[in-house]
Formats: structure tokens, C-alpha cells, sequence
């Protein structure tokens, strides 16, 4: 009985002093995430996307089945893509912008997108209604005093009239200190250089505009 | 054949070259001579036109690039433009008049929200030379969009 104890213990002995294989640790598929390395993702994806949005503007063409056609200034055609969950509409009017529907934007509105660009295509996050300027310079060629106008011919030999209204901001560049002073309709002549600020819609006459702003620069400068 | 005859067709072949040689290089001395343009006699008065301000530098504008969408109400303008020209920046709602002393020009302009369209025009020392210019749009949005 003592032999048949001895030799069970033993065998015990022997059985657990054995090594003991098993399964090693494998990474979980769930790794720990702290709230640091989110916050690092999100700004490296706002970066990707900040990079990769552009701008593109125009006049709207058609507003139709989520997809608005914009024609640009320089006679390209957009096809703007509309996502109903992504992407924004505002209205700006001065410092302020308003957020608005899709519904609100109608042909000839002038819109800016923002989005992803491929080729002539917008992924559009944002749509922004905003008022179209023209920004230009030319040589007075004709003062008309009695309608306040004046007739001018730009650097790409384009004939214009400009209507000047009381409106109208009206400066002068002064031919000694250079600076920008206002001034009025009567100190305008032939032969001087005018930098004007015109507002453009879709429907607006090709050869006559009312100016929003000139700047003239006497002809005297150039004779100093 | 005899020694003396080999040695004398030798001797005869030799002169023969050396003269035919000096025959040669004497004819085209002629023609050369013959063919010689002859200047016209007396002073010749070279004008060398030495080329005045020529080196007229070229307007560029290095900051901002066009149509970049930015978060700021304003904007660094920087560029080059000939030295002592006349720079004039107009946007819708600022206007700026600026005389460059120096090649390099830069200067802080204001934006509006939305599209801001900036002419920028140069008009050089010399009052001969056509204005340069150039349209820049510039979109000043919100960063979150």
C-alpha cells in the first residue's frame, strides 16, 4: 500500500512538473485607442480634405436632379454634384453668411463651390451665393457731363461705358504723394486712366455698367 | 638597274613634289589676293549700340497663388515689379496705390467674405512702356467647409 502511494505520488510529480504548452498571446483585434490618437486622425483627415478642396465659381445654368452646371468666368462648364447629407448652402450678404436650401439657388445666381475638383466635376461640400465684381483698368477716351458717364477703352481694346452714379465711390490717385484721395465726377478727363469695380450678373449688358467704384490716375502722371 | 639611276629618279621624284608643292601653295596666295574684299578707305565709324535699361523686370506676383481658399480677412500681396514703378492694387472693396523703391514689393490687403477678385496693375518709370497687370481670385470661407 506504502509502494502503491509512493508511486502515485510520483507520477504526479512527474505529470505536473511538465512543461506546460499553450497558446501564446496574440494581439487583439481590437487595439486600445485613446482619445489623443482620435483626435490626431481626425486632424490628419481635415488636413487630406483642406488640401485637397478647391474653389471654382460661375454663373448656375441649370439646378437640376442634384446636379447644378455652372459656367465660369472663363467659359468653362462645371457639373457640380450635390450630396444630401455633406454638402452646405450659404448665403453671404457683407461680413454675414446665412445658411440656406438648395432649393434657394436659382439660374443665374453666382455661386462659389467648394469641394474635391475632378476634371470639370465638383463633389460639393459647400455652395456659397455671392455677388460677382469686375475688377479692370482702361484710358478714358470720352467724359459725358451731362449723363455722367464716361467712355473708356481697356488693355484688351474693349470699348466700355461706365455710368456713374451717386453711388459711385470716386478716388484719385495724387501724382505727388501717390496716395489714394476721393474726388469728383468734374476732375475726370480724356486721355486719364481709370481702375474701376463693376458688378456682373448673368443678364447684365455687355458694353454699358454701372461703375461701383473708380480710381482714376491722372494723365499728368505720366508726364511728370 | 644601275645604283646611280635608282638613286637619281629618287632625287628627281623628291623635287619634283617639293616644287610641285611650292607651285601649289604660291597659286592660292594669288587667289586669295585676287578675292580680297577691300574695306573702304578712311575712318570707319563702328556704332555700337549699347542697349539702355533693357533689363526691365518682369511682374510677377510670388504670394498669394490664385484661387486659393483662405480663412483670414486679409492677405499677404508679395511680388516683383520694376524698381520706382507705380502699383496699383483694387479689389471691391480697397484701394491701393504704392510706389516701389525696391524690386521686391509686399503688402497686407484686405478681403471680403466670399470671392475677391484683385487687380493688381504696374505702371513702369518709363511712361512709354504698355501696364502690366494681373487678376487674382481669392476665396476667403470658412475653414470648417
Amino acid at each position: 500500500m506504502k509502494k502503491k502511494l509512493i508511486l502515485l505520488i510520483l507520477l504526479l510529480v512527474i505529470l505536473t512538473s511538465g512543461k506546460v504548452y499553450s497558446q501564446t498571446k496574440t494581439a487583439s483585434t481590437t487595439p486600445e485607442v485613446n482619445d489623443q490618437d482620435i483626435k490626431i486622425f481626425k486632424e490628419k483627415i481635415a488636413n487630406v480634405v483642406k488640401k485637397n478642396n478647391k474653389a471654382i465659381s460661375g454663373f448656375v445654368i441649370s439646378n437640376d436632379n442634384g446636379i447644378i452646371e455652372v459656367k465660369s468666368s472663363d467659359d468653362l462648364t462645371y457639373e457640380v454634384k450635390l450630396d444630401t447629407d455633406l454638402t452646405k448652402y450659404f448665403q453671404i450678404s457683407g461680413t454675414q453668411k446665412k445658411e440656406i436650401k438648395s432649393d434657394n439657388i436659382e439660374i443665374d445666381d453666382f455661386i462659389i463651390v467648394t469641394g474635391v475638383i475632378t476634371d470639370k466635376s465638383v463633389a460639393a461640400n459647400a455652395i456659397f451665393i455671392d455677388e460677382k465684381y469686375i475688377v479692370s483698368s482702361g484710358r478714358i477716351t470720352e467724359v459725358n457731363k451731362e449723363n455722367y458717364s464716361i467712355k473708356l477703352t481697356t488693355n484688351a481694346k474693349e470699348t466700355l461705358t461706365l455710368d456713374i452714379e451717386t453711388s459711385t465711390k470716386q478716388y484719385l490717385v495724387n501724382i505727388k504723394t501717390n496716395a489714394v484721395e476721393s474726388t469728383g465726377f468734374s476732375k475726370i478727363k480724356e486721355g486719364d486712366i481709370v481702375h474701376y469695380v463693376i458688378k456682373k450678373t448673368n443678364t447684365t449688358k455687355e458694353s454699358s455698367f454701372s461703375a461701383q467704384k473708380i480710381l482714376i490716375i491722372p494723365q499728368e502722371y505720366f508726364l511728370k | 638597274m644601275k645604283k646611280e639611276t635608282i638613286i637619281a629618279i629618287i632625287f628627281g621624284i623628291g623635287l619634283g613634289t617639293i616644287l610641285a608643292f611650292f607651285v601649289i601653295n604660291r597659286n592660292n596666295e594669288t587667289k586669295l589676293t585676287k578675292n580680297k574684299v577691300i574695306a573702304p578707305s578712311g575712318i570707319v565709324n563702328k556704332t555700337i549700340t549699347t542697349p539702355v535699361n533693357t533689363q526691365i523686370q518682369a511682374f510677377e506676383i510670388t504670394s498669394p497663388q490664385d484661387g486659393v481658399i483662405v480663412d483670414k480677412a486679409s492677405i499677404l500681396i508679395a511680388g516683383k515689379a520694376e524698381k520706382n514703378s507705380l502699383i496699383i492694387i483694387q479689389s471691391p472693396i480697397k484701394d491701393l496705390s504704392l510706389k516701389n523703391t525696391q524690386t521686391n514689393f509686399s503688402t497686407d490687403f484686405p478681403l471680403a467674405l466670399g470671392e475677391n477678385t484683385i487687380n493688381i496693375s504696374v505702371y513702369s518709370s518709363d511712361k512709354n512702356t504698355v501696364p502690366q497687370e494681373k487678376t487674382l481670385k481669392i476665396y476667403y470661407l470658412d475653414s470648417q467647409l
